[in-house]
């Protein structure tokens, strides 16, 4: 079966004939797709399938050889990683990437810098509307952190925590920037039964809310679970795409790539 | 065209030794991935142990020769086993530069107490009288300089290309993991390449001690146009160690003898910034190590753990009435140390926003010391400005140097970064020798008035005192409250993961800039204060040796936590004119302290200090979390 993009001019990220080749080996092999807007969308595929890559595209950490990304109409080719956070478009890695050296709570607030308004000087002369800003960012990221259940690990350094609970501090981090999509490269890798299911339920609410979530993930049951359209790729091409009901349905799918994905332990 | 003949051939000689330096850099940085600063010290120990030997002890050129390189050997091979090959294992790549810098201050100051501060000069080989080419006189030791470079050269191509230990040697450069899996020892490797290095570096100050004289703290000046030929040829290239070598010799010498000597140091220079920038792999380099992005993740050195707000706001009234009651206590000298200390907390603290939140290495701090020193006393003293005008030009000035700076760094990282600075940092100290007619030259600038502001002139000790504490308190404040907020969250993150950081939509390049743009603001203030504070200002007050004291009392002190660097300063001012044993023994000090801080106490003195308080009421939580809840 052959790709069946979905178009619609609600395509919160349009990614149009992509191509990353490192050397001789093409990465990425000229994709095409949209993640339409308010969807929980989902890219599966075998290890070694470009997933991580086709991010590290959209986020512009790597350079395209070709094609084009457009985020809610907005070409995002030429844009720093970090302008691409500030429109909006916010990720995570595959492995928890915290903050040595901060704390828990630190690493939330540190989300939050796209929104941060109050210029240097302000801070420096503990101006009053300064101070009034980081204490709404601190009670913002106190209430999350209560509501992911990690309030009593605030002060912690975030790398003394177990890995679950980083990934969570990731994603959390991620969360409180109030992004208009985004971005989870493999969030339950390495996360056992409970975490993951808590995960899940989080997902949910974070697309719930208003976000586009867009998720790698080689866990099959949840991405089944809780995504409303997923994606295939395989050696850089993408071979289908649809509800988690077709894709299920898809035997050369299941045979090729889903079974034997769910069969390799994450 | 004789005279141009015999210039060209001094650069030869010249060269062959800069080349001789910088295939012993080449060497250790193929194997460690480190630049090692403490190469040029390794010349100045082979040129003084022979010159004890020769001429102290009587003993024949030959044996006094081969006995310097046996010693050279034995030294080389402790610190490898002892400093170099531990801090591979435990520090980042920034901290083995740090490291090496300690090692070469360290060394420095051992020479001054065993060989004073006088020059040396040791007797050509074979007699003095020159041999005449084409018109030319050449003395004798250019041949055997040449010669000398040639051999080691040639061997070192024998044992690399053709022996299974230098196949071995070749696997650790390559890759250090894969070889250490192919049973090659990569320590005993690394340790070999360090000793190799050490004997290559005493040989050159053999062959160059009947060149040029030579005193204890020649070794900088090798270091650094050793890493120039290296980092011009190549990082890591044996071929573009010796071409590199070759041509900054003659050029140095050529740009020397028909413009000046200032302007060939700041030629050579001026070539090692667009070098380093432009073509980092060198201009006829093999490909220079890429440093991963995350190897500042691992950062071991600096605070870990922070104390709670209050505690720290209780530490910080103690400490201020401390500051503030002193005076009453102590006077004469201990108050004027005291005011020093001030002064240059000033300058650690805007190091510590650089170093120790942005992550950013600064081996070339003391320049900004220096423009805004300079530009206070040639302003006052010569524009006849007042005091607080003359602070303002040495900021303004400052800054300029710093955007200019970071315009032309903003692509380099880690190691690039700490060597493009320490680069500058060199740069302005050739200028503030050279350009006597404003500077003073190198005896300095005299005849700098007090500071003074409305009418009020501060001349004695204990008004200077409150002065600079004065001014590092609301500096402290200031800092305090920025580093609290946002921006010095963005800084933090920089320093663990730049990638991350981008993800959270932190312009990296930009708070990198206004980290720069602080650090220098601050040390340009502490070196204004100085030139008042003084009333007097010369070369070696802000030179490129300050800068690593500064890092060595950021990184003793602890760094990232701007408490810490009052620790520091405490120690590396106070201590010495307190005891005076020290007193004579301070550029050792200096150097056992950075070395030994950067191995056993990477935390600094103040992150012992809070892990020990974050520590009892932690175990007080455990207890009190009620059973049940106990994350596993």
């Amino acid at each position: 079966m052959t790709a069946q993009p979905v178009h619609g001019d609600g395509a919160a990220l349009a990614i149009r004939g992509l191509r990353k080749a490192f050397g001789g080996v093409v990465a990425i092999d000229d994709v095409s797709f949209d993640v339409p807007a308010g969807t929980l969308t989902a890219l599966i595929g075998p290890n070694g399938a470009g997933k991580s890559t086709l991010f590290n595209l959209l986020t512009n950490l790597y350079r395209t050889d070709a094609g084009t990304v457009t985020f809610f109409g907005t070409p995002l080719a030429g844009k720093t990683s970090d302008a691409i956070a500030r429109l909006g478009l916010v990720r995570t890695f595959q492995t928890a990437r915290v903050f040595p050296g901060m704390t828990v709570l630190e690493n939330v607030l540190a989300g939050m810098h796209v929104s941060a308004r109050s210029p240097i000087w302000a801070h420096a002369f503990a101006d009053a509307r300064a101070r009034r800003e980081e204490r709404t960012m601190t009670r913002r990221a106190e209430a999350l952190l209560d509501a992911i259940g990690l309030s009593a690990m605030r002060d912690r350094d975030a790398t003394a925590l177990p890995l679950g609970s980083q990934k969570l501090v990731e994603l959390a981090r991620a969360v409180i920037a109030r992004p208009r999509v985004l971005l989870l490269d493999e969030p339950a890798a390495g996360l056992n039964d409970a975490e993951t299911a808590q995960l899940a339920r989080l997902l949910v609410a974070i697309h719930r809310s208003g976000t586009t979530v867009f998720v790698v993930e080689h866990n099959m049951s949840l991405v089944m679970g809780i995504a409303d359209n997923v994606l295939v790729l395989d050696a850089g091409k993408l071979i289908a795409s649809g509800s988690p009901a077709d894709i299920q349905a898809n035997a050369a799918v299941i045979e090729a790539y889903v079974g034997r994905a769910t069969a390799v332990p994450t | 065209m004789d005279a141009a003949l015999a210039i060209t051939i001094g650069g030869l000689v010249q060269g062959s030794v800069f080349a001789l330096v910088a295939i012993g850099f080449a060497l250790v940085y193929r194997v460690t991935g480190t630049v090692n600063l403490a190469q040029g010290a390794f010349v100045v120990l082979g040129a003084l142990t022979t010159y004890s030997f020769e001429q102290t002890l009587g003993w024949p050129a030959a044996l006094a020769a081969l006995a310097a390189l046996a010693v050279a050997a034995i030294i080389g091979y402790l610190v490898a086993v002892c400093i170099f090959a531990p801090g591979l294992r435990r520090l980042p790549p920034s901290g083995m530069v740090m490291l090496t810098g300690g090692l070469l201050t360290l060394f420095e100051g051992a020479a001054l107490l065993v060989w004073g501060s006088q020059p040396y000069q040791l007797p050509p080989f074979s007699g003095y009288q020159p041999v005449a080419i084409g018109g030319a006189k050449i003395p004798t030791q250019a041949f055997w300089d040449v010669g000398i470079t040639a051999v080691v050269v040639v061997a070192l191509w024998y044992v690399l290309q053709r022996t299974t230990f230098g196949k071995a040697l070749r696997a650790c450069a390559e890759n250090p993991s894969a070889a250490t899996l192919m049973g090659i020892d990569v320590e005993r490797v690394r340790v070999f390449s360090y000793t190799a290095a050490a004997v290559l570096g005493a040989l050159s100050g053999i062959a160059i001690g009947p060149v040029v004289s030579l005193q204890f703290d020649g070794g900088r000046f090798f270091t650094v146009y050793g890493f120039i030929s290296v980092a011009i040829g190549g990082m890591g290239s044996f071929a573009g160690a010796l071409l590199g070598g070759l041509g900054l010799g003659v050029l140095q010498q050529l740009g020397a003898a028909y413009v000046s000597s200032i302007f060939a140091t700041t030629l050579a220079i001026a070539l090692l910034i667009v070098t380093l920038v432009s073509r980092p792999n060198g201009l006829f380099g093999r490909g220079a190590r890429r440093e991963d992005n995350r190897a500042a993740a691992a950062h071991p050195i600096g605070v870990r753990t922070r104390i709670a707000p209050r505690t720290a706001r209780i530490a910080f009234i103690a400490a201020a009435a401390v500051v503030a009651l002193l005076p009453v206590f102590v006077g004469g000298g201990a108050l004027s140390s005291l005011s020093i200390a001030g002064i240059v907390f000033i300058a650690v603290m805007g190091l510590d926003v650089l170093m120790g939140f942005a992550g950013q290495i600064s081996l070339g701090h003391a320049a900004f010391v220096a423009i805004g020193g300079y530009g206070a006393a040639i302003a006052t003293v010569r524009y006849g400005f007042p005091p607080l005008a003359g602070i303002a030009i040495g900021l303004v000035a400052s800054l300029a140097c710093a955007v200019v700076l970071s315009l032309i760094t903003v692509r380099l990282r880690g190691i690039y970064m700490a060597l493009a600075t320490l680069a500058f940092g060199l740069l302005v100290d050739s200028l503030a020798v050279g350009l006597s007619e404003l500077t003073g030259g190198p005896s300095g600038l005299t005849g700098v008035p007090h500071f003074s502001v409305g009418g009020y002139t501060f001349a004695d000790a204990r008004s200077n005192y409150y002065l600079v504490w004065g001014i590092a308190l609301v500096v402290f404040v200031l800092l305090a409250n920025v580093l609290r907020s946002d921006f010095g969250r963005a800084l933090r993150a920089i320093r663990t993961d730049q990638t991350a950081a981008l993800a959270l939509g932190i312009d990296v390049p930009r708070y990198k800039l206004y980290a720069f743009l602080i650090s220098a603001a601050c040390a340009s203030l502490a070196g204004s204060l100085y030139a008042y504070y003084f009333q007097f200002l010369s070369p070696d007050m802000v030179s490129t040796p300050r800068s690593l004291e500064y890092v060595t009392m950021l990184v003793i002190g602890g760094e990232g936590s701007l408490a810490g660097p009052l620790l520091g300063v405490l120690l590396l001012v106070i201590l010495p004119t307190a005891i005076q044993p020290l007193n004579q023994a301070k550029t050792l000090f200096a150097g056992v302290v950075l070395v030994g801080g950067l191995l056993l106490l990477p935390q600094g003195i103040l992150g012992v200090i809070t892990a020990a308080i974050a520590r009892k009421p932690a175990r007080a939580a455990v207890h009190s979390t009620p059973p049940g809840s106990v994350p596993t």
